[in-house]
């Protein structure tokens, strides 16, 4: 697997050091990059994931992240390819740490489009948005084209919010989960998934109390299984990939969730 | 504008909610001028000379309302304005940042349109902000200039009452009171709003 740390992370730059980028697939047509591991975030803040996917003349920045995130993102970004090449914006539902960023990068980027669960419009407008202009994601999911690339908006409704989707690359054989598959850790933790087992402590509550249906959660496992995926990629902690990604199906599939554990 | 601009759009809401506690006054002393005009008819002839205060009791109340309403909408629009002006102020201490941490990356020249729209919208909006401020302080001044009268009024209604005999003396001597009491609550609105756009303008 063509995954690599790039020689952007960990630069030392004036101010700081900019946000952890790895490149972890690339092929003719396109790039994925995850950034993410914030060493300026500040400590009360949950460590975020936010994805790249990099086409010819196109990109799509999925769940940018919070206000706090904003300048570290468009920093490391700038890295990668000029601002503008990003057209597409993907926010997988609604939270803060998700898109709270919006209202800035409305002003940075104000030809892109929003891609998000339509029964979020009303409320993601809040963060500010003039703009960058809003596409619904119906509930069903949808396609979208960046180029030659096909990307798919995948369905995960009620993990956790109640209108939420996943982006999955059929080409990649990525799968893009969002809080699926997500651990609270250490900001300096690795990107990948390298011992399942001791990795589970580290997403059990965390699925267990923000996953509120079982039927959802089971619904989305069978629908998962179907999909062709090499890695699996979470907003909050490290990714799967290879026989992680099955090892997590199976045990999420077991898990009951929608429990408040005293 | 300063820095600490995120004060002005609570100040310039705040200066709303004072015009608006204004409008409420205003609406008062409308009743008052309706309850002056019935007193003055039924005591006929021995106040005859109150019934022309009455008119001008109920323009004064008329202007200050419409008044106090339209300053109010200014010092809505004027939050407004600094509320956009302090998420533009943000949006270009972001990018700032980023010119410090990337300013030897390779499309860091990629910002610069981002970056001047911005700073074009920045200006346009504490333009904006300065002609609103203007307006507002203006507004306040005829207001307050308007309600001088309402002393002179007072002191009319008073002068006449005391021609009404003593079956209407009281009640007219009521209507005086009113007025001088609405205008006086409305003058210390005025002045508080004043105060501010001044702090405002200072800032």
């Amino acid at each position: 697997m063509p995954y690599k740390k790039l020689a952007t992370a960990s630069i030392k730059s004036t101010t700081g050091i900019i946000m952890q980028t790895y490149k972890i697939f690339e092929n003719s047509s396109h790039k994925w990059y995850v950034i993410g591991r914030d060493p300026d975030k500040p400590e009360s803040i949950i460590d975020t994931n936010q994805y790249l996917v990099v086409t010819k003349n196109n990109s799509l920045l999925m769940d940018p992240g919070g206000i706090e995130l904003f300048a570290g993102m468009l920093a490391t970004i700038i890295k990668l390819i000029p601002v503008e090449q990003i057209s597409h914006i993907f926010a997988s539902h609604q939270d803060p740490d998700i898109i709270s960023s919006l209202g800035l990068w409305d002003q940075a980027l104000p030809d892109a489009t929003l891609h998000s669960p339509w029964i979020w419009e009303g409320f993601i407008r809040h963060f500010g948005m003039e703009n960058i202009q809003y596409d619904p994601i119906p509930d069903k999911g949808s396609d979208l084209k960046l180029d030659h690339v096909n990307l798919q908006f995948f369905p995960a409704h009620y993990l956790h919010s109640s209108g939420n989707f996943n982006v999955y690359d059929p080409e990649a054989k990525i799968l893009m989960s969002g809080d699926i598959g997500a651990a609270i850790e250490a900001v300096d933790s690795p990107m990948f998934v390298d011992n399942f087992d001791a990795h589970i402590p580290k997403m059990k509550m965390f699925h267990q109390r923000w996953m509120p249906s079982n039927e959802a959660k089971n619904d989305w496992v069978n629908r998962a299984r179907a999909l062709d995926i090499e890695m699996m990629c979470p907003q909050h902690g490290r990714i799967f990939k290879g026989d992680d990604v099955k090892r997590f199906l199976d045990w999420f599939e077991a898990l009951p969730v929608g429990i408040l554990q005293k | 504008m300063s820095d600490n601009n995120y004060n002005f759009f609570v100040i310039a809401a705040v200066i709303a909610a004072e015009l608006n506690r204004a409008t409420k006054i205003a609406r008062q002393l409308s009743l008052t001028a309706s309850n002056a005009r019935a007193v003055a008819l039924r005591a006929g002839e021995r106040a005859s000379g109150f019934r022309p205060l009455t008119d001008y009791i109920d323009r004064l109340a008329s202007v200050t309302v419409s008044s106090s309403r339209e300053i109010n909408k200014l010092a809505t629009d004027l939050s407004k304005a600094a509320a956009n002006k302090f998420r533009t102020d943000n949006a270009i201490s972001r990018f700032d940042q980023v010119y410090k941490k990337a300013s030897d990356y390779q499309y860091i020249s990629s910002l610069s349109f981002g970056y001047e729209r911005t700073k074009k919208l920045q200006t346009k909006l504490v333009a904006k902000y300065k002609m609103q401020l203007g307006q507002l302080s203006l507004e306040l001044d005829r207001l307050g200039d308007e309600l001088r009268t309402a002393g002179i009024l007072a002191t009319l209604s008073r002068v006449e009452a005391s021609q009404a005999g003593t079956t209407y003396q009281g009640a007219l001597n009521n209507v005086a009171d009113n007025v001088e009491s609405a205008a006086n609550l409305i003058k210390c609105h005025i002045k508080n709003s004043q105060q501010l756009v001044l702090s405002l303008r200072q800032g």
